[in-house]
């Protein structure tokens, strides 16, 4: 009887690397698929979508500072696709990534403009906690609505983006409004020089054009992070058990409510990060042409990277490409940046279509393996 | 009794069988569902298919039904090969299905529901419907008001309307794949009476089961499948309970375990007048260490609220309950299993298994916080799980490829395994098991009965609810039944199950035309 088990955990282990092959070859698939798309459309604008491909991947990997350039465009998208994947294990879609890092970009500024007096190596950690406290803080008020009346996330944290949006649009118009009087943006003071996160750039041998801040490898380190939080503590486990099953983890003492609450905070934390290389790497201040869209484009990001740390993180990664390939295709041919858009597009539906396909082809194999193993050893009592 | 007595207008004229399966084989992926099957459906008798789960006779019926398309052999209509590519090709052949979970409109009238899909033109003719409908049960005694909504009807009656949907849109053959799965003994035997006054207007009947009593009391010729192929075929008259469990399992079968005898203690549970909405309305019981208490009615009747009120799930609005003496209402589940409550639940995929996870994690499930699975702070003790999953699938004989599987990949047998090893494990002091032995085939169900009875024989308690009255007599000291949120009567274990029956329908021999029944 034991035999069923024994020297099983081999074949099953094979199973897995079966399915992460599976992955990466959909993942493969179904980038032919979309360079085929986008080729099409790239041909009818009259260019050679070879050429085209090239000249994004030329951008994007030439020259170092092109790949710290990438880098640098991947950092906070790291942070909001593991956000919006925390949540998401959860059973949760954190729509509202794009509202918490806005605030939290708002409490960091109030920071770094009112704590200046602290040394550099408490300030920046000081700004960084105070981004995070704001976001997660911005992130509490829909978790708790949820658990406590039942509101839908996905709408209260829709509201919640417009009302960050307000809120800092009215920050910057009033109580923190540029004393300088040149200033023609809409904006903060500028920060002190120490508040700003440690350049990578300089220590790299990088033009300073490039925005490549300490925030990269603290990308990075909250993808190793992410994975111990969710495979290895309970809590992570908890977690995964609420979003798979909610019934049976409730049924296994687990409180749904409170482990929703716990993720939902951490996925704010983590929103916490996403503004963060702009406003301290890039702009030095916070003005009303901050960027946005970095919450939203994290759902696409987890999306493409299956929720899991390591693939966000790749994930992140070849969308940093793709928008620096965006400069090269605004230099070096006719056609609009959109194009670039457009196959994001369809690479993100392609991915997703071809990674059910591999989920489903898997599971229906371990099905058939398992129903060999039953048969091959008749049940008795 | 026989078929041959059987002469009807619905035989075809050149004396061919109604239905003939000519090897028809159905794969599914690595499964081999319906192996080469033979079989001859004759017009005007009750046909019963009897196996075990997974034998495959629901998909042999479906693959009749138009639901899947066969891999192999041929299927002959009154003579005439046919291909039934949907359901819709087979009720134009005259083959109707009623399935095992109904698929009924609940805010829809009788007659609305029995016309969907057969409307018969953009503007409906509701009256005339309904006058139709009235007939037609009328002519074979089935108390049914087609103006009723789905939702106002007892379960007994909803299957009649499904019957009805068939036989409005002018079947022959029906099939009912195990419709006595969800019925009173009272209602199983209204359904009998129904199905032979169908059989005398020359309907044929194919009567899918497991339940052997039954399938001697009704059919009139017998087909027993195993493993997708047809190991034997017989009658009534020539079988008995035990030669079609034997052809059923493939070696002959126990169905007297032996109750071990065990000095009944303290009261372990204690329900003292709990209430919980519309569901629950006053329940007490007292389960006794040493004890099994089976809680018998007919499913949808508070079962679900009370094993879940009694594992923490769901706080009661009145009444208290205790373990071992200690006020624990409203307890929390952790705090319930802390104090050594373990619990199987009826549905294993949405109350006992996390499916996407892997059996390893599943069988910590409910003990993650033990310290021996995680440390104060909050880390998982992964190589101690992992020892745990590997004893529980070891000793509860799990057949799975390996503990890193997902659960989803088990068979239902399986799985249920995993949740009573798990539940088992720590030795709970009180066991709910609620329906231990759904859609568990005999092997299976013998393992899960005598885990219960062992559990009761090292002297600890399980609180027994199920609708399967064979399961209560098989396993209960005492019996009590559930009607309507209410214990309607308590029985010792030798009570004659007709008695038994009487309290499951609220103390009236009738189940009634849904009318609520009258206070006891």
């Amino acid at each position: 009887m034991a035999t069923a088990v024994s020297g099983a955990p081999k074949r099953s282990r094979s199973s897995r690397l079966e399915l992460i092959g599976g992955q990466i070859l959909a993942f493969v698939g179904a980038a032919l698929f979309a360079g085929v798309i986008g080729g099409i459309i790239i041909v009818l604008y009259g260019e050679n979508p070879l050429f085209v491909y090239a000249t994004v991947l030329n951008y994007a990997t030439a020259r170092p500072e092109d790949i710290a350039q990438v880098a640098e465009n991947a950092t906070p998208l790291i942070f909001s696709g593991l956000a919006v994947a925390v949540a998401f294990k959860a059973g949760m879609f954190n729509i509202g990534v794009e509202g918490q890092y806005i605030i939290g970009m708002l409490t960091a500024a109030i920071a770094a403009l009112y704590l200046d007096r602290l040394p550099g190596v408490l300030l920046v950690p000081a700004v960084v906690l105070s981004a995070v406290l704001g976001a997660a803080a911005w992130a509490a008020i829909p978790a708790i609505l949820k658990v406590k009346t039942g509101a839908h996330e996905v709408v209260t944290t829709i509201m919640m983006n417009g009302i960050a949006i307000s809120l800092v649009a009215w920050a910057i118009l009033n109580p923190l409004k540029s004393t300088g009087e040149q200033s023609v943006d809409l904006r903060t003071n500028l920060f002190p020089g120490k508040a700003l996160m440690p350049s990578l750039a300089e220590p790299l041998g990088l033009p300073s054009s490039v925005h490549l801040t300490l925030l990269f490898p603290i990308a990075l380190l909250a993808c190793a992070l992410v994975w111990f939080f969710l495979y290895r503590t309970r809590l992570g486990y908890e977690v995964r058990a609420v979003g798979s099953s909610s019934g049976s983890a409730e049924a296994g003492g687990i409180s749904i409510g409170a482990a929703q609450i716990k993720v939902f905070l951490i996925s704010g934390v983590l929103a916490g990060f996403v503004g963060l290389n702009h406003l301290l790497g890039d702009k030095g201040y916070l003005g009303n042409n901050y960027e946005v869209g970095l919450g939203f484009a994290g759902i696409a990001v987890a999306f493409l990277g299956r929720n899991h740390p390591v693939g966000i993180a790749l994930s992140a990664l070849l969308i940093g490409v793709l928008i620096r390939g965006e400069d090269g295709i605004a230099l070096s041919t006719e056609l609009p940046t959109e194009v670039l858009i457009i196959l994001q597009g369809v690479l993100i539906l392609s991915v997703v279509v071809a990674y059910e396909l591999v989920r489903r082809t898997v599971a229906r194999r371990q099905l058939r393996e398992e129903a060999v193993v039953e048969a091959a050893a008749p049940a008795e009592a | 009794m026989t078929a041959t007595e059987v002469t009807t207008p619905a035989a075809p004229e050149d004396g061919a069988p109604l239905v003939v399966f000519e090897a028809v084989t159905k794969r599914f992926p690595g499964i081999v569902a319906n192996d080469s099957v033979d079989l001859t459906l004759e017009a005007g008798e009750i046909h019963a298919l009897i196996g075990e789960n997974g034998a495959g006779k629901s998909t042999l019926m479906r693959v009749l039904y138009g639901m899947y398309p066969p891999d192999g052999g041929r299927i002959l209509v009154k003579g005439q090969e046919v291909k039934v590519s949907s359901p819709r090709v087979a009720i134009s052949l005259g083959i109707g299905m009623v399935h095992q979970h109904f698929v009924l409109v609940d805010r829809f009238t009788v007659t609305e529901n029995i016309i969907l899909g057969a409307e018969g033109g953009p503007v409906l003719d509701v009256g005339d419907a309904e006058h139709k409908i009235a007939e037609l049960a009328e002519s074979y005694g089935f108390a049914i008001d087609p103006h009723r909504r789905i939702e106002e009807l007892s379960v007994g009656q909803q299957q009649r309307v499904e019957i009805l949907k068939a036989l409005y849109r002018g079947v022959d053959l029906l099939i009912l794949d195990e419709p006595t799965a969800v019925l009173t003994p009272s209602e199983a035997g209204e359904l009998f009476d129904n199905l032979r006054k169908l059989r005398g207007d020359g309907k044929t009947i194919v009567f899918i089961s497991h339940k052997l009593d039954e399938v001697l009391e009704i059919a009139d010729r017998i087909t027993v499948l195993r493993r997708g192929r047809v190991v034997g075929a017989t009658r009534p008259q020539e079988s008995s309970k035990n030669k079609l469990a034997e052809m059923m399992v493939g070696r002959p079968v126990l169905f007297q375990l032996d109750k071990p005898e065990v000095q009944v203690g303290e009261p372990v549970l204690k329900v003292e007048e709990v209430g919980l909405g519309n569901h629950l309305n006053g329940v007490s019981l007292e389960v006794r260490a040493g004890e099994i208490l089976g809680v018998a009615g007919v499913e949808g009747n508070g079962q679900r609220e009370l094993a879940e009120t009694l594992i923490g799930l769901r706080t009661p609005d009145s009444g208290r309950f205790s373990l071992a003496g200690e006020d624990v209402t409203g307890l929390s589940v952790a705090r319930l299993r802390k104090l050594g409550v373990g619990f199987v639940p009826e549905d294993r995929h949405h109350r006992g298994l996390v499916l996407d996870m892997t059996l390893w994690e599943n069988s910590v499930l409910g003990r993650q916080s033990e310290t021996e699975y995680s440390s104060r702070g909050g880390v998982l003790a992964i190589r101690k799980i992992k020892e745990l999953a590997s004893r529980l699938v070891e000793a509860f004989d799990v057949r799975a490829r390996g503990i890193t599987v997902p659960a989803a990949t088990l068979s239902g047998g399986n799985q249920q395994k995993l949740i009573l090893a798990r539940e088992l494990d720590d030795e709970p002091v009180l066991l709910i098991a609620h329906q231990p032995t759904r859609g568990l085939d005999v092997g299976a169900i013998e393992f899960v009965w005598r885990q219960l009875l062992d559990q009761k024989a090292a002297g600890r308690s399980v609180l027994l609810i199920s609708a399967e009255l064979d399961e209560i007599y098989e396993l209960s000291d005492r019996i009590l039944t559930i009607y309507e949120g209410r214990i309607s009567g308590e029985y010792p274990s030798d009570a004659p199950p007709e008695e038994v029956g009487v309290g499951m329908t609220g103390g009236r021999a009738e189940a009634g035309a849904g009318a609520t029944v009258t206070e006891l």
